[in-house]
C-alpha cells in the first residue's frame, strides 16, 4: 500500500518535471489560471473580511498584519475585494467567450461549408464589425444596452464573434479539402451532419484562442467597469477598483496597485496558457490547416489585439482553397 | 499603382457607409431614453413627445438616417441634446488632441516594437530572444489603464517629474504638450507594442532564413546591413498590415486613456455622449473614431503595395 503510495507520488513528481521541463509556458500559465478561477469560486472561504464590510475608522489604512493589502476610503478590505472581484472577470469572460466561440463557430463554419453568396455576405460583415476598435463597440453596445454586468457579457461577446468566425472558417476549409469529407458527401451524408460529426471535431484548436479571447474578455471587463460602465460599485471588480482608487493615490497608492496586479496576472495566465496549449497541439504542425502564411506564434486575442486576425485569416491569402 | 489606390477607395466607400448605418441604428433602437436623458426622468409624456418631434426623433429611421446623412456629408453633425451647440465645431477643436495622442503612441509602439523584435530575431532561440519575447508576452498582458495609473504614480506622484493630467495645445508650449503627452502616449504605445514586437520578430525569422538573405551574408554583408538593409522591406510588409490595424486599436484605447489624463480629445466627447445619452454627439464621435481607423487601414494597404508589388493583384478582396 505504501510502497503503492511512494510509487504514485513518485510519478507525480516525475510528470510534473516533465511538464516543466518540456512545456513551461503552459505550466506557469495554468498556474496562474486555476489561482484566479479558484479564488473567484472560493472567494467566499479564502477572504479574510467580507468585501461589503465598512469600516471608516480604518480608512486608507496602509497594507499591515490586519489587512495585508491595506483599506480603501471605506475602510473595507483590498484582499477580500480584489480576491471577489475575480468572480466578476471570470464570470463575464466565461460567458462572453463563449457567446464569441459558439456564435462565430457557427457563422464561421456555415459560411465556409456552404460558400459562394452566403459566404460572402457573413465574411463581409464580420469584416464590417471587425472595423471597429473593440472598446469602442463595446462601450456603443453598452450605451444601446444599458450598463450592467450581464450587458457587459453580451457586448463583448459579440465582439469576439467575427474573429472567431474567420478562424472557424479558415479551419473548416482546411477539413473541407480532406478526402473523408468528400467521401461523406459521396456516400450521401446530410450537410448538418458532415459540419457536426466531420468537421467541427476538427476546429477544436479554437478552443486555444478562447484562452486568448479569454484574456482579453478580462481586459475588456475590467476597462468598462474603470470606466463605470460595467460592474456598479459596491460589487467589486479590478476595473471600478482602480477606478475608486484614483482619487486617492497620494495617501494610498496601493490602491492603484493590488487589483491591477491581480488583473494582470489572470490575464497574463490566460495568455501562457493559450500559448502553451498551441505549442501542444499546433495545428500547422498536426494537419497543415492553416497554411504558411501565418506570421509566427501570434496570438489573438492577446493583448490589446483581436487583430493579428487581419494577418491570419485573410480570406484573400494563400490559405484558401475556395478561389 | 492607380488601379490599386482606386480599387481600395472602392471599397472603403461602402465600408464606411454600412458602418454609419450600424452606428447609426445602434444608437437609435431604444426610444425615448434621449428625450428622458435629455429632459430629466420626471419629464412627462407630453414634453417627451414634443421633443422627439422638435429633434425629428418620431420620424421613421431610413428618414432619420438620410437626413442624418444628407447633413453630415456637409459636415453638419446637429446639435448636442445637452448644451444646444454645434457638434461640428466641437469635434474639429477636439480632433487635433486625439490624433496627436494615437500617432504619438503609434511612434512609442513602432520605436520598441521595431529594433527590439528585430533582436529577437536575430539572436533567434537565444538569450536576447528569450528576454524579448518574455518582455512582450508581460507587456500584452497589462491592461493600458492600469499602465496609465501606475505612470501616474510613479512619475507625476512620487518624482514629480511630469504632470499627471491636462492639456495644452503644441502651438501654445511644445514643451508643455510633450510633458503632458508623454505618459499618455506610453500608456497605450507600451501595450500596443507588445503585438508588434511578436509580429516583427517572427516576419524578421521567417525573411532571415530565406535564400536572397543567405546570398547577400555570402557576398560579404554585414550583419546590421543585412538586417536593416536587406531583411526589413520584405519584414515590414506583415507588420505594417497588423500596424494599421492596431493603430485603429490605439483609437479605441484613447477613450480610456484620454479620461485617466483629463485630455480634451474625441475620446472624452464619446464617454461624455454615452453618459449623457446625447445621441448627436455619440454618433459624431464615434463616426470620427471610425472613420480614422478605416483611413489608416487604408493608407496601409496602399503602403503595403508599394512596398511589395506582389500585394497589388494577389488579394482580390480588400
Amino acid at each position: 500500500m505504501s510502497a503503492n503510495l511512494a510509487g504514485g507520488g513518485i510519478r507525480a513528481v516525475a510528470f510534473a518535471a516533465f511538464a516543466w521541463r518540456r512545456h513551461r509556458v503552459l505550466v506557469i500559465g495554468a498556474v496562474l489560471v486555476v489561482a484566479v478561477v479558484a479564488s473567484a469560486t472560493f472567494a467566499g472561504r479564502l477572504a479574510p473580511y467580507s468585501p461589503y464590510d465598512v469600516n471608516i475608522a480604518d480608512k486608507l489604512r496602509p497594507p499591515n498584519a490586519a489587512h495585508w493589502f491595506g483599506t480603501d476610503e471605506y475602510g473595507r478590505d483590498v484582499l477580500s475585494r480584489t480576491i471577489h472581484a475575480a468572480r466578476i472577470s471570470i464570470k463575464v469572460a466565461t460567458v462572453a467567450v463563449s457567446v464569441g466561440l459558439v456564435g462565430g463557430t457557427v457563422i464561421g463554419s456555415v459560411a465556409a461549408y456552404f460558400g459562394g453568396a452566403l459566404d460572402v455576405a457573413l465574411m463581409r460583415l464580420m469584416e464590417l464589425l471587425f472595423s471597429f476598435p473593440a472598446i469602442l463597440l463595446a462601450i456603443v453596445l453598452m450605451a444601446v444596452l444599458g450598463t450592467n454586468i450581464l450587458n457587459a457579457m453580451a457586448a463583448i461577446g459579440i465582439i469576439f464573434i467575427p474573429g472567431f468566425s474567420r478562424l472557424a472558417r479558415a479551419a473548416t476549409q482546411g477539413v473541407m479539402r480532406q478526402q473523408y469529407v468528400e467521401a461523406a458527401y459521396a456516400i450521401g451524408m446530410s450537410d448538418l451532419r458532415i459540419l457536426g460529426r466531420a468537421v467541427l471535431p476538427h476546429i477544436a484548436t479554437l478552443i486555444v484562442e478562447a484562452m486568448q479571447a479569454f484574456a482579453y474578455a478580462v481586459i475588456l471587463e475590467s476597462s468598462l467597469s474603470f470606466l463605470g460602465l460595467g460592474a456598479h460599485p459596491p460589487e467589486p471588480s479590478w476595473g471600478n477598483m482602480l477606478n475608486s482608487g484614483r482619487g486617492f493615490m497620494d495617501q494610498a497608492p496601493w490602491l492603484g496597485v493590488v487589483p491591477g496586479l491581480a488583473m494582470f496576472f489572470g490575464v497574463l495566465g490566460f495568455n501562457l496558457l493559450g500559448d502553451g496549449l498551441r505549442d501542444v497541439l499546433d495545428p500547422r504542425m498536426r494537419r497543415g490547416l492553416a497554411g504558411p502564411t501565418m506570421p509566427g506564434n501570434v496570438p489573438i486575442f492577446s493583448g490589446s489585439a483581436l487583430t493579428a486576425e487581419k494577418t491570419l485569416g485573410d480570406p484573400g491569402s494563400a490559405e484558401s482553397p475556395a478561389r | 499603382m492607380l488601379r490599386l489606390v482606386a480599387l481600395r477607395l472602392a471599397a472603403f466607400v461602402p465600408t464606411l457607409l454600412a458602418t454609419s448605418v450600424i452606428l447609426f441604428v445602434a444608437v437609435n433602437v431604444v426610444p425615448g431614453s434621449a428625450a428622458k436623458a435629455a429632459l430629466g426622468i420626471d419629464a412627462t409624456p407630453q414634453a417627451i413627445a414634443r421633443f422627439e418631434h422638435d429633434q425629428g426623433l418620431d420620424r421613421p429611421l431610413h428618414v432619420q438616417y438620410l437626413d442624418w446623412l444628407g447633413k453630415a456629408l456637409r459636415g453638419d453633425f446637429g446639435t448636442s441634446f445637452q448644451n444646444h451647440l454645434p457638434v461640428s465645431p466641437e469635434l474639429l477643436t477636439r480632433l487635433p488632441v486625439t490624433l496627436e495622442l494615437a500617432i504619438l503612441a503609434f511612434i512609442v509602439a513602432n520605436l520598441i516594437a521595431v529594433p527590439l523584435g528585430a533582436a529577437a530575431a536575430r539572436s533567434h532561440r537565444h538569450r536576447t530572444d528569450q528576454v524579448v519575447t518574455l518582455l512582450a508576452t508581460v507587456m500584452g498582458a497589462v491592461p493600458n489603464f492600469w499602465l496609465a495609473t501606475l505612470l501616474i504614480l510613479t512619475f507625476a506622484l512620487k518624482l514629480g517629474l511630469f504632470p499627471a493630467g491636462g492639456f495644452v495645445s503644441m502651438a501654445e508650449s511644445p514643451l508643455r504638450n510633450l510633458s503632458l503627452m508623454i505618459m499618455p502616449a506610453l500608456s497605450l504605445g507600451i501595450v500596443s507594442s507588445a503585438l508588434l514586437l511578436r509580429i516583427m520578430r517572427a516576419g524578421m525569422i521567417e525573411v532571415l532564413a530565406s535564400d536572397y538573405i543567405r546570398t547577400a551574408v555570402a557576398k560579404g554583408a554585414t550583419a546590421p546591413r543585412v538586417v536593416w538593409h536587406h531583411a526589413l522591406r520584405n519584414a515590414l510588409i506583415p507588420f505594417l498590415t497588423v500596424g494599421a490595424v492596431e493603430f485603429g486599436w490605439l483609437f479605441g484605447g484613447v477613450v480610456i486613456i484620454e479620461d485617466i489624463f483629463l485630455l480634451p480629445g474625441i475620446g472624452q466627447l464619446v464617454l461624455v455622449g454615452i453618459i449623457n445619452r446625447d445621441y448627436p454627439v455619440l454618433l459624431a464621435s464615434t463616426l470620427t473614431v471610425t472613420v480614422a481607423v478605416l483611413t489608416a487601414n487604408l493608407l496601409v494597404d496602399v503602403l503595403a503595395g508599394i512596398l511589395d508589388p506582389r500585394e497589388v493583384y494577389a488579394r482580390p478582396r480588400t
